[in-house]
């Protein structure tokens, strides 16, 4: 491991294990090359990731490839309406030393792992779901008031399925802000359900080989996520994030004080109740670093964040009523913030 | 392979890169410079050759007008211009990120610019550097920016030409048709009978009227009369203002084309009561008409066409040609004015023939000399004055001011075609109407009706 530590990734490393990782994937996954790359990012950039998507598009086994190829420890939840925050961050439990005394002891729960899949994670209570929330935004727990830390890298994934409402307890915005970016898993076409068919009709599955040997994987996934924070960021382009997020901020946000130089696009006024919190500039910034490395830049690029947008901002930004019926979603919100920021040239 | 520190060698390198953008950033702003000056020059030479062009083209009043609008114009521009250089302008940071879009470096170079100065510096610092480096030959200065001169270098090449056209398009004025001395005519009229005000601005046509001093004096001062008399105080002080405008814009006019005060076709102009009112005219001399006495050693009126409802019948133009053979069908008191800028005619040979004062002596066979004579309140009662002459009805308007000098005034008199219309069987020649004694009592009445 010392060896590992040593050892300081290149952008063209970067670049070529994002690549080796993203084709691993892709063994299992069919289709669904932006929302991969869009995971991968996340995890390099440090966050974590909502995944959306109908019954049936690959969440879940997205997720596990994911873990197989990093071979990173991996646990799954799968969250009902009966699950207790306890069932995920562990609880103390009476155990019997050898020497036959008894004491609390703490077990802890699957949030204690790499890569955590929350599977519906709507489906589980507020109070459960919020129990996700110090794990990922700390990368710890606390259970009967001691804390424990968890070992990064530490890659929350969570699943939501859009359709079946019933009986589900949507995402309370504090939480939904805490993943960098939402992945929107669309039904494939039809060549990709051939190959779907194809191969996971057939008598072998796809063998996916662990990029990362076991005991360097953490320490390799935590320098490349490093490396994304060497990336260099000019003002500008900071500044180009700010006003991105501020132009989802509509004029009537009781956030929103300062209207100087704020470039407000009329359907954002119509259509957004509240927009993009601090979090969302911060994720546009980490996206476009895994960008640029990708693209072999040790500096990141306008269409770096352009690029990112919708994953990192969508999420985050609450519609009305006025856009539930006009049918309009947040991912067009973000594109008309970018033209309206690109136009105003502020 | 670990990453290079920042060395002495990034330094150059990262020198060479800050060089060219600074090459990037010189040849933006020279354009932006050449862009204010260009189009600086060619706004005051677009405009000073449209003033010059106007000097020869158009009449002092246009001209005064047209000019001060294209300064007006002329300064907006040019700030503009000079705004717009201004905002052309770029620093390190807006080159790079000109360069970056235009050579797709995708904000290599904006990064380098805006990261320079920080003393720490991360890891990829020096990638960042090599990387942009092995981009060296996309942002040259020649590659981001081609063009070493500003595209205003057009509009600048388009005002020479249009200056250079300016020279011959002045040439193509219309040079006087009208020889001095060759179309001066004579005229006699009653002072009564002429009505004077000075002439519409702007109204360039005319000719000069000469006369004795002492007779431009007396036009001067019935002219200082009538226009005191007018009763429209604003109206005068208009018509004076606008007066010193054409004179100022004419006499900037003779100043840019370098002509004295052109030759006007001439009119003698005899008073026939010269002497009779002599004493009344002193009398009725204001003090004001003394002031505005001036020209009078020039000797210069303009007469313009009359605009006033006593329009002058005008003889035909057969007649007019040959005045004596076949006698005008009017009254032998019946006067008639040609005066007013014959611009379309250039058949001057024998105007002044057509411009020639009808005069009742010269065309009384045709009778009428009574005539309309009982429209004259001094003719009212008794028998017509022999030495009254165009005094049927009609007056004389001779719409007078000081003579312009200015360019545009060298036309030569209009001479509207004249009709001359056969009587029919069942018309008669005009005939006096026998007058009827009218009693002494009504006889003020009478008159002051129809001096109202």
């Amino acid at each position: 491991m010392s060896e590992v530590q040593a050892e300081t990734p290149t952008v063209a490393d970067f670049a070529r294990t994002f690549r080796r990782i993203q084709a691993e994937i892709h063994k299992m996954i069919i289709g669904h090359e932006q929302a991969v790359e869009e995971l991968l990012s996340a995890l390099f950039a440090g966050g974590h990731v909502l995944i959306e998507g109908v019954p049936g598009t690959g969440k879940t086994t997205l997720v596990k490839t994911l873990g197989l190829a990093l071979n990173l420890s991996f646990n799954r939840i799968q969250f009902t309406v009966d699950l207790m925050p306890a069932d995920i961050t562990g609880t103390r439990v009476i155990l019997s030393g050898e020497d036959g005394r008894r004491e609390f002891t703490f077990q802890p729960g699957p949030a204690f792992c790499h890569i955590l899949l929350g599977d519906e994670i709507n489906r589980a209570t507020p109070k459960t779901q919020s129990a996700l929330l110090e794990a990922m935004a700390e990368l710890q727990v606390t259970v009967s008031g001691t804390t424990y830390r968890l070992k990064p890298p530490y890659f929350v994934m969570a699943t939501l399925n859009p359709i079946e409402m019933e009986g589900t307890y949507p995402l309370p915005e504090a939480q939904l802000d805490r993943f960098l970016f939402k992945v929107r898993l669309n039904y494939p076409d039809e060549a990709e359900l051939t190959r779907i068919i194809s191969s996971t009709t057939g008598p072998e599955d796809a063998g996916i080989e662990p990029i990362f040997h076991a005991d360097e994987a953490a320490v390799r996934v935590e320098s490349l996520k490093r490396l994304v924070r060497e990336v260099m960021a000019a003002p500008a382009m900071e500044i180009y994030a700010a006003r991105l997020v501020r132009a989802t901020q509509p004029q009537n946000s009781r956030f929103v004080t300062d209207e100087a130089r704020g470039v407000h696009d009329e359907m954002v006024n119509r259509y957004v109740m509240f927009g993009s919190s601090p979090r969302g500039a911060q994720a546009l910034i980490l996206g476009a670093k895994v960008r640029a490395l990708l693209d072999g830049r040790a500096n990141i690029a306008r269409e770096d964040i352009e690029h990112v947008a919708v994953a990192a901002l969508a999420h985050r930004i609450m519609l009305n009523y006025a856009a539930l019926s006009d049918g309009i979603d947040a991912a067009h919100i973000v594109e008309r913030v970018i033209k309206s920021v690109r136009a105003a040239k502020v | 392979m670990s990453l290079p520190s920042p060395d002495r060698q990034a330094e150059e390198k990262l020198g060479k890169i800050l060089g060219r953008v600074g090459s990037v950033r010189t040849r933006l702003n020279s354009l932006a410079l050449q862009h204010a000056i260009f189009y600086t020059l060619a706004i005051a030479i677009a405009c000073g050759a449209a003033i010059f062009a106007g000097a020869y083209l158009v009449s002092p009043l246009i001209f005064l007008i047209g000019g001060c609008a294209l300064i007006v114009i002329a300064f907006i521009g040019i700030a503009s211009a000079v705004s717009a250089g201004w905002r052309m302008r770029t620093s390190a940071t807006h080159a790079a990120a000109i360069a970056d879009d235009r050579a797709e470096l995708k904000g290599r170079l904006s990064t380098i610019v805006a990261l320079a100065g920080i003393e720490t510096r991360g890891p990829l610092w020096s990638y960042l550097v090599e990387d942009t480096l092995g981009h060296h030959d996309e942002f040259a200065a020649s590659k981001i920016e081609r063009r070493r001169v500003s595209r205003g270098i057009y509009p600048l090449a388009g005002a020479l030409v249009l200056a250079a056209l300016a020279f011959p398009i002045s040439k193509i004025k219309r040079a006087p048709q009208i020889i001095p001395g060759n179309g001066q005519d004579d005229l006699t009229v009653d002072l009564d009978d002429l009505h004077l005000r000075p002439a519409d601005p702007g109204d360039e046509s005319g000719m000069q009227v000469t006369a004795d001093p002492a007779t431009m004096r007396r036009l001067q001062d019935k002219l200082a009369r009538e226009t005191a008399g007018g009763g429209d105080v604003n109206g005068n002080s208009l018509n004076q203002l606008m007066n010193r405008a054409r004179d100022m814009a004419g006499n900037l006019q003779n100043k840019l084309t370098g002509q004295q005060a052109a030759s006007k076709q001439r009119l003698n102009l005899r008073l026939a009561d010269a002497g009779r009112d002599q004493d009344q005219n002193e009398i009725h001399r204001a003090p004001d008409a003394q002031k505005n006495r001036h020209g009078e050693t020039a000797g210069q009126f303009k007469q313009d066409q009359p605009k006033s409802n006593h329009e002058f019948d005008l003889p035909p133009e057969d007649d007019s040609r040959q005045p004596n053979s076949q006698p005008s069908p009017r009254g032998p008191g019946e006067a008639s004015i040609e005066s007013n800028a014959g611009k379309d005619n250039p058949n001057q040979d024998d105007s002044a023939a057509d411009r020639s004062i009808q005069q009742s002596g010269e065309n009384s066979s045709n009778g009428g000399e009574a005539h309309g004579i009982g429209a004259d309140p001094d003719s009212l009662f008794g028998a017509p004055a022999t030495s009254k002459l165009g005094s049927e009805g009609f007056e004389i308007a001779i719409e007078a001011r000081p003579v312009d000098h200015g360019a545009k005034g060298a036309g030569h008199a209009y001479v509207p075609p004249k009709v001359r219309t056969p009587l029919s069987v069942n018309q008669e020649p005009d005939e006096p109407v026998a007058r009827a004694a009218v009693p002494a009592d009504d006889r003020s009445t009478i008159k002051r009706v129809f001096e109202r």
